[in-house]
């Protein structure tokens, strides 16, 4: 009656391999190499200290007004303090912890740096596709700006034949459209109308 | 007092303009509820910017709609595919899902139906009857108590970490961090501004949560191309319909089971960090323990729909009850909630029920009816939910990226908020692909101004610190934060190494001493009672470890 879908679907294709033998080349090739290497965590919880002690420097940029009787860096500084602490634990964690359990991703390794463009190139593009939309915002506004920002991300995600191009057209115009219609008229939000209405 | 506030209450939201907005959102909750991947949060998150230009009373009973339908909504996909559409119905998939290939999914339809209607208003009625009880308590509160209650909630982020406690805690600290940038309250100083005008102002909240919870989430389901381009869901069946008469005949016969798992429900509510995702497995599973037949269990039994469906909304108004009567978010539902509440400017704090009692008792008011609302879209909303099932992965992700940036904009018409949702949105997904949990960050957001303001306020009074531990109340939450964050270890511990044992007992014993210190006649009672309990739980824990070392 009926099937399992998506979910089903995306969460074996996530977490199950299909060929188990297929990964076994990297496995050995992983505990070959990985040894020379700081193990992902590590690197986190490097990059982590270095972040706090940035903010804890900054810290002392923060004016304190003669009024008041808590510093404007106090709290912050108690935060970067419990961050700082929590990040050498994380540090010492990831040290102690086995180069094999530590959190390295075995498809993140393999295919090096293109194989990592290729795994998130969905992400990517959409990101992309994003800030171009901001960046460009002040000159398309919302409503031209939007329904381009939807074509492109759903034909990024969906595929450039020219019947899914129409259809993504057609969708992008719709659900833009009644999204600005029900902002701009139903909740009255003034949306950025952008500068190519002003020269047409 | 109770009737006046009702009356007040039902003058706020007993309109239609309100009453049509709550069905759209309970839709709203019930089709995304449905849809297995969406969270119920991330519907509520989703539903935010539409509630800024709203009345408060009107907005959250918006939001509760929403809430309340998609407690509801995961029942759907689970029986009738299997794939429960939210944590909170990962139970109902036992019996329901069987129930449905055995040819009866209209019924199995009807009892999840049912169960979570009168779940969802026993608890209603509780948190109706006990949230200003509890509420009467606040009012006690100095600027201390407030302080350590709010350093308590922030304790939670321990128990919400998952397998990795450091993780949750560093994503806490983060939160924490964030809400530190730009102006600050108290002084109006800039902080972490670096130069930059962007950054003077801070991040608002709003473009942060969505960001860090719809925009990451989004950008993780459409990662694979392959399943970025499938449908949700693949149902050939369309012409289900749900047995009511049958169901709440079945329902209300197993009236022992609705109880037991509605209080379940709520009591789980209640406890800060644990929400339907474990109530529903919890009372699934004393229902099987106190059944005559629990061998029928996981075969398509009536008994095991009810028991998981009414805990988990019942569940919801445990957590209202934490959230309306101590002003802390119990789970990350109700942390966007109060964040909501704050977008409104009201100030969410023990006192809120006294303080602002129309508004507080419009939210109750909003939940009992959110309940008859859900119920009455059901049917509909199958419909509904069968035809957004065809609809393709990416086309969702591409049209919700979209109305987020606009979502956001409507917040203080700025693009900046917009450039805050994306830089959040980035932030969010890379803490989630490396391990870091999210919600830890969120009530760090939320619960980071509060706790500073009320520090301050402490500071301004005394600049005395052992009055953190010398005022009963905040004595009280201190020690109570100290379990809390031992919490995640006990519970990975427990049954394995001997320290799990003395735990409770401990808990018990340090309680009490705050409980005398206020004095009166109750408290001293109820110390007296933990004293006694814990020193029979001490006793029995001495017991065991003698019986292990012989």
């Amino acid at each position: 009656m009926m099937k399992s879908g998506w979910f089903a679907r995306a969460a074996r294709s996530a977490s199950i391999p299909e060929h188990p033998e297929a990964q076994q080349p990297f496995v050995n090739w992983k505990a070959d190499t990985i040894m020379s290497l700081p193990n992902r965590d590590t690197i986190i919880a490097i990059g982590l200290l270095f972040f706090t002690g940035v903010l804890i420097w900054a810290s002392f940029d923060i004016r304190s007004p003669d009024y008041g009787t808590l510093a404007p860096s106090a709290w912050p500084r108690s935060v970067l303090g419990i961050l700082l602490v929590f990040g050498l634990i994380y540090l010492f964690q990831s040290l102690r912890a086995s180069p094999a359990v530590a959190g390295t991703e075995e498809s993140d390794a393999r295919g090096g740096l293109m194989g990592w463009f290729v795994k998130y190139r969905n992400p990517l593009w959409c990101y992309l596709i994003y800030f171009l939309f901001l960046a460009t915002l002040p000159f398309f506004g919302a409503l031209i700006g939007g329904i381009l920002l939807v074509f492109f991300l759903l034909s990024v995600l969906g595929g450039f034949a020219p019947k899914k191009l129409l259809l993504h057209g057609a969708i992008a115009t719709i659900s833009m459209g009644a999204m600005w219609s029900i902002f701009t008229f139903g909740l009255r939000v003034i949306l950025p109308r952008g500068s190519l209405f002003e020269v047409i | 007092m109770l009737i006046e506030n009702l009356l007040g209450a039902f003058a706020e939201i007993g309109n239609i303009q309100t009453l049509a907005f709550m069905v759209i959102g309970a839709t709203a909750g019930l089709i995304s509820g449905a849809i297995p991947g969406f969270t119920i949060a991330m519907a509520v998150v989703l539903t935010l910017p539409f509630t800024f230009g709203m009345p408060p009373a009107q907005g959250i009973a918006t939001m509760i709609g929403v809430f309340v339908g998609g407690l509801s909504g995961g029942l759907m996909s689970g029986i009738l595919t299997g794939i429960p559409g939210t944590p909170s119905s990962v139970a109902t998939t036992f019996d329901g899902f069987p129930m449905a290939r055995n040819g009866d999914p209209g019924f199995a339809l009807g009892l999840g139906v049912w169960a979570s209607f009168f779940g969802g208003i026993i608890s209603a009625i509780l948190l109706i009857a006990v949230a200003p009880q509890l509420a009467r308590v606040g009012l006690e509160f100095q600027p201390w108590d407030y302080f350590s209650l709010v350093f308590f909630a922030l304790t939670i982020t321990a128990s919400l970490a998952g397998q990795n406690l450091i993780k949750g805690l560093i994503a806490g600290a983060l939160g924490l961090l964030i809400a530190t940038f730009g102006e600050d309250d108290i002084n109006g100083v800039s902080r972490f501004d670096f130069g930059v005008e962007y950054l003077q102002e801070g991040f608002a909240f709003l473009p942060v949560l969505i960001g860090l919870f719809a925009f990451s989430r989004l950008m993780t389901d459409v990662r694979d191309p392959k399943t970025a381009t499938m449908a949700l869901t693949e149902m050939q069946d369309v012409s289900i319909r749900i047995e009511h008469r049958r169901a709440a005949l079945t329902v209300l016969k197993s009236w022992g089971n609705l109880i037991r798992s509605s209080l379940i429900g709520v009591f789980t509510g209640i406890l800060p960090a644990a929400g339907s995702s474990i109530s529903n497995v919890l009372a699934y599973d004393q229902a099987k323990k106190a059944s005559r037949t629990p061998e029928k269990f996981g075969s398509g039994f009536a008994d095991g729909i009810i028991a998981p469906e009414s805990a988990n909304n019942a569940t919801a108004g445990g957590s209202l009850i934490t959230m309306m009567a101590l002003g802390i978010p119990g789970d990350i539902i109700t942390a966007v909630m109060l964040g909501a509440l704050l977008i409104h400017d009201v100030i969410p704090s023990p006192s809120f029920i006294t303080e602002a009692p129309v508004l507080a008792y419009s939210i109750f008011l909003a939940f009992f009816i959110a309940n008859f609302l859900v119920l009455g879209l059901q049917s509909g909303a199958l419909k509904l939910f069968v035809l957004v099932t065809r609809v393709r992965m990416y086309v969702l992700a591409a049209v919700i990226l979209a109305y987020c940036g606009i979502g956001v904009f409507a917040l203080h018409n700025i693009v900046s908020d917009i450039w805050t949702l994306f830089i959040f949105g980035i932030v969010g997904y890379i803490l989630r692909n490396l391990g870091f949990p999210l919600a830890p960050v969120i009530l760090g957001v939320v619960l980071g101004p509060i706790a500073e303001k009320w520090l301050s306020r402490s500071l301004a009074i005394s600049t005395d610190v052992s009055l953190f531990f010398t005022q009963p109340w905040s004595l009280f939450f201190v020690i109570a934060s100290v379990f809390s964050l031992l919490f995640t270890l006990y519970q990975r511990d427990r049954g394995k190494k001997p320290w799990t044992r003395f735990y409770p007992p401990a808990l018990m014993l340090s309680l009490s001493v705050p409980l005398f210190m206020m004095g009166g006649v109750v408290r001293p009672v109820v110390a007296t009672g933990l004293i006694a309990f814990g020193l029979y739980l001490l006793y029995r824990a001495q017991k065991t470890q003698t019986a292990t070392e012989s």
